[in-house]
């Protein structure tokens, strides 16, 4: 039996935990990453997006109502988490949809449920399972800490690659702008509630293995996404030929 | 370490912070200079957290898209979004009691 972690200690398990080593040769983030997608695979990708990122308030809305009442202050982020997400500035939504209407799809190709693959779908009602399932705290770490906090990182190095290999204009990439702001808010918040609430060694294991578990989604969704829409146009064999050209910061790509 | 100089309501509160900081970012995890510091959207949209560069403007990168677009004349005056700022030296801020009107959103 592990024993009980401080504070130091379980936030590095945790950074370790989310890592996700794996996810980071995932085909699709590869080719994103060295300029070897067509704007009609980020389209795809945009689709599919949305339906992972777009419920994440209600995601959030069903942690806040199973949180006990005496944690006031975990309630309160979770509110303000939802309400930035849909109404604090542009709805997060409307800016991924712009982007995904500048790879040429539309809005209502977009919300379509009918445009995501199986894998997507997987991960969305994943997400969904745990903020109705798992102990609350358990959630925030899950969905907060394990995977909103990552996109900052990612995205900060990202939207250059969009601009400069990609073409994008700065308006066509708010999107991923956003989310270095208000997602590094979120996700250190997400650290101080799990931190200080995950107080026994078994929620404390329950949230490392529930990162874990989330990096796996997130590899899997990645993955089907090279398969089912990419691996038509740009063979394998060419995507590892790069991979060693590609540096591992560039190859987070998706992971969030 | 970043020393912030911040002025609001005719107080003034100092503090260090890390190199690279937002300090939207500190105040929204409840850390100097929450919670004199007044924000919003976090996204360069709002103009809440627009604030007045004292000293240091000099050490700053030029304004991005999304301050042009929201400040518009205010940047001749000063006026800077600190959500889109990371800071790695010495800065004096001052905030207007009441918060500077942005120009229209980018994008209808």
């Amino acid at each position: 039996m592990p024993d009980l972690m401080n504070h130091v200690e379980f936030r590095t398990a945790l950074e370790n935990a989310i890592k996700g080593k794996s996810a980071n040769k995932a085909p699709f983030s590869i080719a994103w990453a060295s300029g070897k997608l067509s704007r009609d695979h980020l389209a795809r990708w945009a689709e599919n997006h949305y339906h992972y990122v777009g419920p994440f308030a209600d995601y959030l809305a069903y942690v806040y109502a199973r949180m006990p009442e005496r944690y006031t202050e975990a309630k309160d982020f979770l509110l303000a988490n939802m309400y930035e997400e849909e109404i604090g500035g542009d709805r997060h939504t409307d800016l991924l949809i712009r982007f995904a209407e500048a790879c040429g799809t539309t809005r209502e190709h977009v919300i379509d449920p009918d445009n995501m693959t199986a894998t997507t779908r997987g991960l969305q009602s994943w997400c969904y399972s745990v903020a109705m399932r798992e102990d609350p705290i358990v959630a925030v770490a899950g969905l907060v800490v394990g995977l909103e906090s990552q996109v900052p990182s990612i995205y900060r190095r990202q939207t250059p690659t969009l601009r400069e290999k990609y073409k994008f204009s700065d308006e066509e990439v708010e999107f991923f702008d956003l989310h270095i702001v208000s997602d590094e808010i979120h996700g250190e918040r997400g650290y101080q509630i799990v931190l200080e609430h995950a107080n026994t060694v078994e929620l404390q294991q329950r949230c490392l293995k529930i990162c874990e578990v989330g990096a796996q989604m997130r590899l899997l969704y990645t993955t089907a996404l090279y398969w089912d829409y990419v691996a038509k146009d740009v063979p394998i064999s060419e995507i590892e030929g790069v991979e060693s050209k590609v540096q591992q910061g560039e190859r987070q790509l998706l992971q969030a | 370490m970043p020393k912030v100089t911040f002025h609001r309501d005719g107080h003034t509160y100092q503090g260090e912070v890390a190199e690279n900081t937002n300090l939207v970012v500190r105040a929204g995890i409840r850390q100097f200079p929450y919670p004199h510091l007044r924000y919003g959207c976090g996204m360069g949209k709002c103009g809440k957290c627009a604030c007045r560069v004292l000293k240091g403007a000099e050490q700053l990168p030029e304004p991005n898209w999304k301050e042009k677009k929201r400040l518009g004349p205010g940047l001749d005056r000063g006026y800077r979004l600190i959500c889109q700022l990371w800071l790695s030296h010495d800065i004096e801020l001052g905030q207007d009691d009441i918060p500077i009107e942005p120009l229209a959103p980018a994008i209808p």
